[in-house]
């Protein structure tokens, strides 16, 4: 039964910093590496301003930060029950065309192993996303000692 | 989070120092953005920005300076980033800005 740790996060930009904080805790903790982390806390964040800037959740609501810690990789899944926006119809921002938004999606998937985002108009947001842990990101600085490849190994 | 913009107007060399301390997020992008462009309002010439102790961006810190660079470009002007943190480095490289922001 894996570990999860849920954030219920007021719908206010100030927290957000909170919760990078709390994950990059948790990522540390389970023993990634600073650069892993710093990957981890980079698209967590930008989940979170995603669910502000496109959910229209007003400062009254809250959304979900949920972070599952599975013996071989960490799940974070932010989720709101806003008003959502079309994610069948998302495009990926064209790197060499610069904008002012739509970068946020783009860096999640770029950061992270595995990335989910399920949106339809008027049924909230969740965005799903996984890294995977392994050797090379490794730190063995937190509760565990050696990879849980090595573990498997023994 | 602490945010701290310093701008200094170089005359002689025609062009906007400034220097962000801090965290940038979409908490207070919207302050990058005011100063910016309150800046630019004043002087409109080159903006460098110092990055050497700023410890985090995210997309809502960069669409500022896109949209800065955007906006200035159409004058003449150029956005130029200095000092990048490797964090904030590999988020430019990664959205392909690091190619327009940063000087050779």
């Amino acid at each position: 039964m894996p570990d999860t740790m849920t954030l219920t996060v007021p719908g206010k930009p100030e927290y957000v910093s909170t919760v990078r904080l709390a994950v990059s805790s948790l990522a540390a903790k389970s023993g990634f590496d600073v650069e892993t982390i710093e990957d981890i806390k980079v698209a967590v964040s930008e989940a979170c301003s995603n669910i502000l800037c496109h959910s229209d959740i007003g400062d009254e609501y809250s959304y979900r930060v949920e972070c599952t810690l599975h013996e071989n990789k960490l799940e974070i899944a932010v989720v709101d029950n806003g008003v959502g926006f079309d994610a069948g119809n998302y495009e990926m921002p064209n790197p060499g065309c610069l904008q002012v938004g739509g970068l946020g999606i783009y860096i999640i998937k770029a950061l992270m192993d595995d990335v989910q985002v399920i949106s339809n108009d008027g049924e909230g947001t969740l965005i799903r996303m996984t890294k995977n842990i392994r050797p090379e990101n490794f730190a063995s600085i937190g509760g565990r000692e050696t990879p849980p490849e090595s573990e498997s190994s023994r | 989070m602490s945010l701290s913009i310093k701008g200094n107007y170089d005359a002689a060399g025609s062009r906007w120092n400034f220097d962000l301390v801090g965290e940038i997020d979409i908490s207070n992008a919207h302050q990058l953005k005011q100063q910016l462009e309150t800046a630019y309002a004043t002087h409109p010439t080159d903006v460098y920005l110092d990055l050497e102790r700023l410890n985090y961006i995210d997309s809502t810190g960069l669409g500022v300076i896109i949209g800065v660079y955007g906006t200035i470009r159409g004058d003449g002007h150029k956005t130029i980033i200095v000092n990048p943190k490797d964090n904030v480095k590999k988020l430019l490289r990664i959205t392909s800005l690091d190619k327009v922001l940063i000087a050779e």
